[in-house]
């Protein structure tokens, strides 16, 4: 049962991502996007990672893709100007990096030096250590305990990377008066 | 919170001892400060927040260079291992903090010239420059990427700092599609190492595969596995992507052209010197076991950097376009250095960053003087404006001409003995074919760079004095452009003078 769901929502994934990169229309593009996002929330479900998959909805699902949304029909992109294979370069381009992945693909999980058996792992009980540590869980709890012990600076320094966007786009989007 | 719990998690908080990052501390609450300030001060005392930004960053200066001495630094790793503080670590604070100081100092000539908002350009600077120290310390990919986009998100936005200018905006918007691009095969690379090194069934795997340490064993014992191979490849063209080495330099005459020209300086030096040493710490370091791919391929970009660089300035005649072709040519060299460190020349990352200090002492003269010679259209200075600087402007045609020369590498100017580290180096390595190349990239450079100095001295002697925007030059812009050649001089007369090779 878990195998068929698996490849039901892999495909709903793979089938809207492509849908996404060929969709001449931008708004049809977005709205693949939120399928394809939403296809890996579902992923994430079944591998019982349950924060992450409200995650995925909440903020690429919800909030990204509003703004993705709200920005296209902002800027009245043009409905089609053909696709965009027409050029032979970007074709070319397209067909060499297309084959380059598929041989990845195919050398990674197939011939002699191929990665071994992807399979369910039993879940440890402990992954942090013997003893002591802390239980495995996928709640947002455990999140939080690593986030603020081990990724404290990171976690930090995030914090001056929002603020030196947030001051980036009142800088460039907003008219200086000079009062000099 | 059971009692087990809080004592596992005190072993994570053990070693993070804030004390240890102190400076970077210092700049972001400066930072902060600065914003305060514009808010509380009153509109006709704010020429005092330049003098703040530029005096704090002097202070912050001084109490790093004196908390932590960089001869005989002992390499320690705090924060539970997102930091590794190593010699070299130290001496990158300063650089990138002299960088930022003369960015402001520049940015403030710059910034009276133009109608723009003032205050959140120090802001930026100094953020920018905390993002970069703490990047060159990083030992965990989550701190580097994060660090890494702090630089890069800050950077955008100065790129496009200039709003009224199309030029910028442009420029601006290059960068963030390709900062974006580079970004995202950086962190694809760095999922798969971490996907490959969490692998339960390969030898050597990790729970912690994000820091260093833990990647170096494994990749060691794992290096013809094919998706550490791939990841390794990416995460080095995402880096390539940051230095603008070919065949990732596509974005940097546009982006050079475009941008402020404090902030093409900042660029030019701080930004790609960080990601020189980020690329220095990862070959020596996690990727240590992938010798065999990795030295054939960053020969080639070497080589295509170097040659690519300095064909392109040839023809060039933006002075803006020209630095930034021939920083392409500058980080071709600096890769030559970054070679032979990974074939096991133990002096050759000192060499890497001797070459640094040189290349910032020589472009923040050139960048200085192309500072005070702009307009408020400054991203179109072309070599014609420059025709009889020398005659018109003595003191900034000499400084012009010294720090091309030292770019150029014309003894003895702190350049050529730059170069002449990196390829003693280079010699010592064995890499015959790169010295060569490299040798034949200088000639070329000389072309170009004295063809800029030709314009300045022996332009067409006409009387005339065409359009000379005569920015305020006062004493204070005198020390600093005299201070910066006089080190170039000293640096090439008594190399010992700067002790960093060992």
């Amino acid at each position: 049962m878990l195998d068929i769901l698996f490849y039901v929502f892999a495909a709903i994934v793979l089938v809207s991502a492509l849908l996404m990169v060929v969709s001449p229309n931008a708004v049809n593009g977005a709205m693949c996007m939120i399928v394809s996002f939403v296809g890996t929330a579902a992923l994430f479900v079944l591998l019982e990672a349950y924060f992450l998959a409200i995650l995925q909805v909440l903020v690429y699902a919800g909030a990204v893709m509003v703004l993705f949304l709200f920005i296209i029909m902002l800027l009245d992109v043009d409905k089609s100007e053909g696709s965009y294979f027409k050029d032979k370069l970007t074709l070319g381009a397209a067909i060499i990096g297309f084959a380059l992945v598929a041989i990845l693909v195919c050398s990674a999980f197939a011939g002699a030096n191929h990665l071994p058996e992807p399979g369910l792992m039993p879940v440890l009980e402990n992954p942090t250590g013997e003893g002591v540590g802390i239980p495995f869980t996928t709640s947002s709890k455990s999140f939080g305990y690593s986030l603020f012990s081990k990724y404290m600076l990171p976690f930090q320094v995030t914090g001056f990377l929002l603020l030196a966007a947030m001051i980036g786009v009142i800088v460039v989007s907003k008219k200086h008066e000079e009062n000099s | 919170m059971n009692d087990l719990l809080a004592e596992f998690l005190r072993g994570y908080t053990a070693n993070n001892q804030w004390a240890i990052i102190m400076p970077e501390i210092m700049l972001a609450v400066l930072a902060l400060g600065l914003l305060g300030a514009e808010m509380v001060l009153p509109k006709k005392s704010h020429g005092l927040i330049p003098r703040l930004a530029l005096w704090g960053q002097l202070f912050v200066l001084v109490v790093a260079m004196t908390a932590g001495s960089y001869i005989g630094f002992e390499s320690k790793s705090y924060f539970s291992g997102m930091i590794y503080q190593t010699d070299i670590t130290q001496f990158m604070r300063g650089f990138f903090l002299v960088c930022s100081i003369l960015v402001c100092y520049l940015g403030h000539i710059y910034l009276s010239k133009q109608q723009l908002p003032k205050t959140e350009f120090y802001h930026l600077v100094i953020i920018i420059s905390a993002a970069m120290m703490l990047l060159v310390q990083s030992s965990n990919f989550v701190m580097l990427f994060v660090a890494l986009e702090t630089v890069t998100v800050a950077f955008y936005v100065l790129v496009a700092y200039c709003r009224s200018s199309s030029l910028s905006l442009e420029a601006g918007l290059k960068y963030l599609v390709m900062g974006a691009l580079s970004s995202s095969i950086l962190l694809f690379g760095i999922v798969l190492l971490y996907g490959v090194a969490g692998n339960p069934e390969l030898a050597f795997n990790s729970q912690d595969a994000l820091n260093f340490d833990e990647l170096r064993n494994f990749i060691a014992l794992n290096s013809d596995n094919l998706l550490v191979r791939v990841g390794a490849l990416l995460v080095i063209a995402g880096i390539c992507f940051k230095i603008g080495a070919v065949p990732f330099q596509i974005w940097v005459p546009d982006v050079y052209q475009g941008s402020p020209t404090p902030v093409t300086a900042y660029l030019a030096v701080a930004s790609k010197a960080a990601g020189f040493i980020v690329l220095l710490q990862l070959v020596t370091g996690p990727f240590m076991g992938l010798q065999g791919l990795l030295v054939p391929v960053l020969s080639f970009v070497a080589a295509a950097t170097i040659l690519f660089g300095n064909f392109a300035a040839v023809t060039q005649r933006n002075v803006k376009r020209l630095m930034g072709l021939s920083g392409i040519a500058h980080a071709g060299y600096i890769l030559v250095g970054v070679i032979a460190a990974m074939r096991g020349v133990a002096w050759a990352p000192y060499a890497v960053i001797f070459y640094l200090v040189t290349y910032l002492l020589a472009s923040f003269a050139v960048f200085g003087v192309m500072t005070h010679l702009a307009g408020s259209d400054d991203a179109n200075q072309e070599l014609d404006d420059y025709e009889n600087l020398a005659r018109k402007r003595p003191f900034l045609g000499g400084i012009l001409a010294c720090g091309l020369g030292s770019l150029a590498g014309i003894p003895p100017l702190g350049g050529f003995i730059g170069k002449l580290f990196l390829f003693v180096a280079a010699f010592q390595a064995e890499l015959f074919g790169l010295l060569g190349i490299s040798v034949l990239g200088v000639v070329i450079s000389i072309y170009y760079y004295f063809g800029w100095v030709r314009e300045c001295y022996f332009g067409n002697a006409s009387d005339e004095v065409i359009h000379d925007v005569k920015a305020p030059f006062n004493m204070s812009d005198r020390v600093l452009l005299g201070a910066l050649v006089v080190g170039t001089v000293i640096i090439g007369i008594v190399p010992a003078a700067l002790p960093i090779i060992p």
